[in-house]
Order: structure tokens, then sequence, then C-alpha cells
């Protein structure tokens, strides 16, 4: 049985995702390239006695080692050296596509073209000659039709006869004009006299023009810096010819076939009128529409997002929080468990379990429109639109939906940065974020507003939300100029057609990501609910004020007296916010004695259990939809505790509580947030940074607002 | 004349671009070599970034990246 390395490349927007869908399906298996966000997906495939690994490549316009995706794929053809290579191209945009396919038949690796969205061609009026396609090129092409399957068997037979007759199907060399072609034979022939093994190790043609360009990447890895005199030499005559650049006179060599092929194989019917997408784009990039609509949109995300998902989240909760703690209470009373093992499952493990599945309905709702957004072609739209604004901030356009996004919970907010091109405005983003002020971090302001400020409750609630923004912009510039300067990003993006995604596609994809949370950030979520366990559990039976957290906030609550408030019980309730914001106010209500309104257990059966929970997942369905269509967000709902805000009014003043109010805005991200950043860049490291960031810039922001404030006669 | 002075609803032909950086050979990978013939369809609400037509498709580029494009404006 023979095996062969397949790896499919392709520009953006050609519909490669889908056609990767539709050959691998759920066999398809999806991960990161090593230390990167990019996403990397596999599968094994069986055509007849042939094993495939089909290896999918990030999306680039070309091979040149600039971007983060256009290195990753260019290492993968360079050292993987894979067997084949699928191309997938955009039937609609034959030439631009062609420019990629040239740089890989430089690497003469057999290739067969998936002429991706034939039918659409069809429709807008090209008529493409695929044989004298194939001749041009002398490979083999298969016009595709991603979104309904088609083509996708004759692909894979392609790739199996082009892999058993590697000898039939060399890719033709393409002539680049007289002179590049000259230059190139001298070069290769003083690689030959000078540097044989390295000329062994590279597919040389591509070496040859690697090193006539100059790149950079290539003369480092070849070790052959010390030739740069040489390829000097080789290029002047070149330079001297067509009085331009080297990069310039390459780029306009294979532009230049690129027009050839694409004028000998393409007919174009006139175009009569504009297309839907161009008429589209009249009314959402309108001038005075753009931005209107750009908020509609983002309003109707967030609706779906938080509203809609909103009372699943309380359904799984309740499930978990009601009858599958009370059956295991049940159970474990009938084993006779210690009442402190009972308390580790219950609240612990199943507390943490909870926590990490109360985030499935958000994340997958979520994940599922964002896709839709991207793959509609909106996504980019979006960008173009609100690019100017945040670009002021050193961001991308596409930065603004995740930070929106933030305002109900910035888990979604860690997956909204994948819209993102690069590596940088991606973390850049996400580490952001955390400013940009959470529903969970709404009840505390609520209390301590009511407590406090009572008829400028609203007010001040405001100036925390705002307090966030401009903190975000201030930390944004600092980071630029910091941790993430000399990374110089560019716009240029392309406004792809509107195109809707297909269904199967869009579930793969949101199915992912969830089994991603689950198991990359879940296990750490849970493990650090149960340290929460202990912690606030330690010596088991003693009174609140002698657990170890208590005595930690003792400890840590010197460090808080500049910023106002210096009790442990401040302290203990800071620290078990890390959990979830808004468990502060459930700390404080603890600590300070007022009890909670215990739920009156009904002894019912496990039927009776099974029924309900399958009642209120109905409730749920019934109360999303409802959401979806009432004006009033639930995201902003906050309960009333009239005991602890007595309490409250004891121990803080207005100025402390204020500066309270500061620090639970800006302070460490939740331990959700935390985990998933780890998990979705795979990193430490830049969880490390995010801690560092929200431990030091709240503590100096509470330290001016309550000083400040102390100045201003306010204390 | 320069692609970021170019007024929506006209076309032009590349000359040069200028710059010798990452920006110009990204520039060029997208499509934008010398020679080429572009339109521009359109400028940002905000006034930034522009979308431009060329080679048939799409693109949308901020005016500080349009500046190192030099053009000939074509009737």
């Amino acid at each position: 049985m023979k095996r062969i390395t397949v790896a499919v490349i392709g520009n953006p927007n050609t519909g490669k995702s889908t056609l990767i869908n539709a050959i691998a399906g759920t066999r398809l298996q999806v991960g990161n390239w090593p230390g990167v966000t990019v996403e990397k997906k596999t599968a094994f495939l069986q055509v007849e006695d042939l094993t495939i690994n089909l290896v999918d490549l990030p999306g680039v316009y070309s091979l040149n080692p600039y971007t983060q995706e256009e290195i990753i794929a260019r290492d993968f053809l360079i050292k993987e050296k894979p067997d084949l290579i699928i191309d997938v191209v955009d039937a609609t945009n034959l030439e631009r596509n062609l420019y990629l396919l040239l740089q890989i038949l430089e690497l003469g690796i057999p290739v067969v073209m998936a002429l991706n969205m034939f039918d659409e061609a069809k429709r807008k009026g090209y008529e493409i000659d695929v044989n004298a396609l194939e001749n041009a090129l002398g490979i083999k092409v298969i016009p595709t039709v991603a979104t309904r399957g088609k083509g996708v068997k004759e692909l894979l037979f392609a790739v199996k006869e082009v892999a058993e007759n590697k000898n039939a199907y060399i890719p033709q060399t393409l002539n680049y004009g007289k002179e590049i072609e000259e230059a190139l034979k001298n070069l290769k022939k003083r690689l030959e006299k000078d540097y044989p093994q390295v000329l062994q190790r590279y597919p040389s043609r591509w070496l040859c023009l690697s090193l006539l360009e100059g790149d950079e990447a290539v003369l480092k890895e070849t070790g052959l810096t010390y030739i740069k005199s040489l390829l000097e030499e080789i290029r002047r005559p070149l330079i001297n010819t067509f009085n331009d650049d080297i990069d310039t006179i390459l780029a306009d060599a294979r532009y230049g076939i690129a027009r050839g092929i694409n004028k000998e194989v393409v007919r174009k019917k006139e175009k009569l009128e504009p297309d839907f997408t161009e008429r589209l784009d009249k009314i959402v990039l309108n001038r005075f529409l753009g931005i209107p609509i750009f908020l509609t949109i983002m309003w109707i995300v967030f609706k779906i997002a938080f509203d809609f998902s909103g009372p699943f989240c309380d359904w799984v909760d309740g499930v978990i929080s009601g009858a599958i703690a009370k059956w295991t209470s049940i159970s474990l009373d009938a084993l006779h468990s210690p009442e402190w093992l009972k308390s580790l499952i219950i609240d612990g493990i199943i507390g943490g379990v909870g926590a990490v599945l109360v985030f499935v309905p958000l994340i997958g709702i979520f994940m599922f429109i964002i896709t839709l957004l991207e793959g509609s072609g909106y996504l980019a739209r979006a960008a173009f639109v609100m690019d100017r604004i945040m670009h002021s901030f050193g961001l991308h356009g596409r930065s603004f939906i995740p930070l929106v996004i933030g305002f109900g919970c910035n888990v979604p907010s860690i997956y909204a940065t994948r819209v993102l091109e690069t590596e940088r405005d991606r973390k850049l983003t996400a580490l952001l974020c955390p400013c940009i002020s959470c529903s969970a971090r709404l009840p505390v302001y609520v209390l301590f507003a009511g407590a406090f400020f009572a008829k400028y409750g609203a007010t001040v609630i405001w100036s925390l939300y705002i307090l966030g923004i401009i903190i975000a912009v201030i930390l944004g510039t600092i980071l630029n100029k910091t941790f993430y300067k000399g990374m110089k990003p560019v716009f240029i993006m392309e406004l792809p057609p509107y195109r809707m995604p297909t269904f199967k596609y869009l579930m793969i994809y949101t199915w992912e990501k969830l089994k991603h949370f689950l198991i990359k950030a879940g296990t750490f979520i849970l493990a650090f609910s149960i340290l929460i366990w202990v912690l606030l559990n330690i010596p088991y039976g003693v009174p609140k004020d002698q657990t170890a957290l208590a005595r930690i906030g003792k400890v840590i609550s010197p460090v808080f007296a500049p910023l106002g408030f210096d009790s442990w019980e401040a302290s203990s309730a800071l620290l078990t916010g890390i959990v979830a914001k808004e468990i502060v106010i459930s700390t404080m209500a603890q600590i300070y004695g007022i009890q909670e309104e215990e739920e009156a257990q009904e002894r019912t059966t496990f039927r009776n259990d099974i029924k309900n929970i399958l009642v209120s997942f109905g409730e749920a369905v019934k109360n999303g939809f409802r959401n979806l269509f009432t004006l009033k967000s639930g995201v902003f709902e906050a309960e009333e505790e009239n005991g602890l805000k007595n309490r409250l009014q004891n121990a803080f003043t207005p100025l402390s509580a204020y500066a309270f109010m500061v620090f639970v805005l800006l302070y460490w991200p939740c331990m959700v947030f935390a985990f998933t950043l780890r998990a979705e860049f795979g990193s430490w490291k830049i969880l490390g940074q995010a801690l560092l960031i929200y431990t030091i810039m709240p503590w100096l922001t509470t330290f001016i607002v309550y000083q400040g404030g102390r100045l201003l006669g306010l204390g | 004349m320069k692609l970021s002075e170019l007024k929506p609803g006209n076309r032009a032909k590349i000359v040069r671009l200028k710059s010798s950086d990452f920006l110009k050979r990204r520039l060029m990978d997208m499509g934008l070599v010398p020679g080429e013939v572009v339109y521009v369809e359109k400028v940002a609400p905000l006034g930034d970034p522009i979308e431009i037509v060329v080679k048939n498709y799409h693109l949308s580029l901020r005016k500080n990246e349009a500046e190192i494009i030099e053009i000939e404006e074509v009737k």
C-alpha cells in the first residue's frame, strides 16, 4: 500500500476550506501550526489502494516569506517536500490566482489544479477552456464546485493518477523571458561548480529564483549570505536591460505569463451591468449608510450571541447545579461519604465542570455567527468601514469586532481575534479585550453604585465603561510602542464577492472550535476551580476568617491600602473574583455573613427531574427566541441585595467604593478568559503578559483614581 | 500622481512603485505591477481606506499604502 503527502494551497477566498471539508468531512483534524495561531487542518484519505495524507496550508497570495502564513506554506513545501500539491484556484479570478501557481510550479513538485467556483464563473459570463489551461501549464486541471461537492471525486482520482505516473506529469518550466532565463542559467552554473551540496538540497529553479531576488530567508538558511556580490553581478545585466529593480522585474515576468495564459484560455462576455456584489456594496459601503449598517449588524450579532444563547447557558447551569448536583449529593449520602468529600465533588468538581459547560452555548453560537460573517464576505467590509478609527489606535479595522463582543463576554472575543490576519494583530487585540467591561462585572457595579451613589448610580456605571475604553486606547498605544513595535502591519485586503457558506462547513468549524475549547481550555478551568475550592475550604470546618483564602487575603491586603480598601474581606473577594468577576459579590455575602436564600429543595423523583430538564430546555428555546425579538438586552441585568449593601456602607467610603469598582473593572481577567487565551494562542507567554499587564495597570489606575480623589477632597 | 490622490470613478495606469520594502512586494503580489490599469471604486465612509479594482477583483488599501504607487490617469 502506498502513502503520499498532498499539500493543499490556494489564495484566500477561493473556497479552499469548503473544498477541504467536502473532501475530508469529519475525518478532518483541526489544530494549529506549531507556535502560532494559524490553523492547521489535516486528514487521512483512502483512494482505492492509495493512502493520502492531506495537509491544508494557510491561504496565501504568494510564496514570498513575509507574512506568517506565507512562511508556513513555503517552509512546508520546501522542507517537508510533499509528493503532490493541490492548488485551489478561484475560477472567477484566474489571472491573480495564476501568480501563486507559477511560484508553486517553480518548486518542480507535481501539481493538480482545482478550478473552484466553476459554476459562479459561468454565471458571471466567464468561459474557461480547461484543456487549453492544462496544456499551457502542463498540469491536470479539475473544475470543482466545493459548496456542492462537485468535482471532488474527480480531483482525488486525478491526484491518484498523477501520483502514480509522476513522470507523465512533470510540470512545465515556464519561460520567464530571455534575460531572466539567462541569469538563472548563469547562477545555476556557478552553484553547480561551487556549492553543489546546497543545490542538491533544494528545488534548483526555485533556489536560483529566490537567490536572484535576494530573499534574505533563503540566503540565511542556505548559508550563502557571502555570495551577495556574485548575485549583484548576475543581476546587473537584468537591471540594466529593464531599468527597474529585481523584485519588479520578476513580479512583472510572472504576471506577464499569468496575463498571457489568462487571455488565451478565458473568454468573457461583455460586462453589461454591475453584479450582485457591486450593487450590494453600493449600499453596504455607502458614505452615509456604511457605518449605521455596520452598527446594526453588530447589534444583531450581539443579540444572537448573548441574548439568544443566554437561556441555553442558564439551562446548562440549571441542570448541573440542580439535578446533577442533587442526585450526586443523594448518591454520596447513600455511600456515607464524609461532608468534605461531598463538598469537594459537588462544589469543586461539578461546579468546575459547570463553569466550563456554561460557556458551550455561547461559544458555539458565537463561532457559528462569526464564521458565517467571515464566509459571507461581510467581515472584510466591516474592516473597510471601521479601519479609519481602529488604525488611529494602531489596530486593524477587524479588531473592532472582538472588542465590541467583549462588552458581552471577553471569552468569545478571544475566538473573534481569529478574523484578524496577522499574529501581531490577533495577540494585541486579545490583550486589550479585558479592558472592555463584560457583563459579569456589571452586578458588582450595580451593587456598589446602589449602595453608595443611589441617585447617580447609572452615571457612575457609565463612567466605568468609558474608563475601560480609555484604558484600552492607552494600553493599545503603549503596547504598540513596546512589546509589539517593529512589526509594521499593512491593511491591503481583498474584498471578496458576497457568498453563502455551506451549513455543513459552518457546523464542522463550530464543532471543532467547541472541542478545542472543551479539551484545551476546559481541563485547566476545571483544575483551577478545584484549587479555588481547596483554598476556600482548608482547613476544613474552620470559620470564614481562618480559611487558606482568608489568610492569603490578609497577607496581600496591605497591597491595596494605597487604593483605599485594605480589609481582608475585600482582598479575599477579589481573589475569588478570578474565577468569575460576579463571584466577588457572593464571596462578600458569605464573608459578611449574609445568608443567601437557599432554594427550597423539592422532593422529586429521578423521572421527574429528567422531565424537568427537558421542559426547561423547551423553555430555554422559547426564551432564546423571545429575547431575539425584544429590544431590551438581558445581558445587563443584575439582582439587588439589600442586606449586603448595608454591610458595604460600613466597610467602604464612596471614594474607596469607586476605587474598588475601578479595580474590579481592570484587574485579572477571569480564569475562563485566561485559559482560553492560553489555549487559543498555544502559549503560556501571552498569558504571562496578560497577567503582568493586568496586575500593574489596574493598581496604577486605581491608585490615581483614589489618591486623586483624596487630593480633590472627595475622600 | 499618486494612487492615493485619484478620485473615485477614475482609471489610471501604474507607472512605478516607490519604496522597496515589504509593502511594495505585497502590493505587487496582489497584482499591482507597473503597466496595470486600476480603477478607484470608492472611499470608505470615514475617508480611509480606499477600494480599487485591479485584475478584475476588488482590493482595499489604506491611503498611506496607496501613496507609494505612482500612476498616470487614463481617460
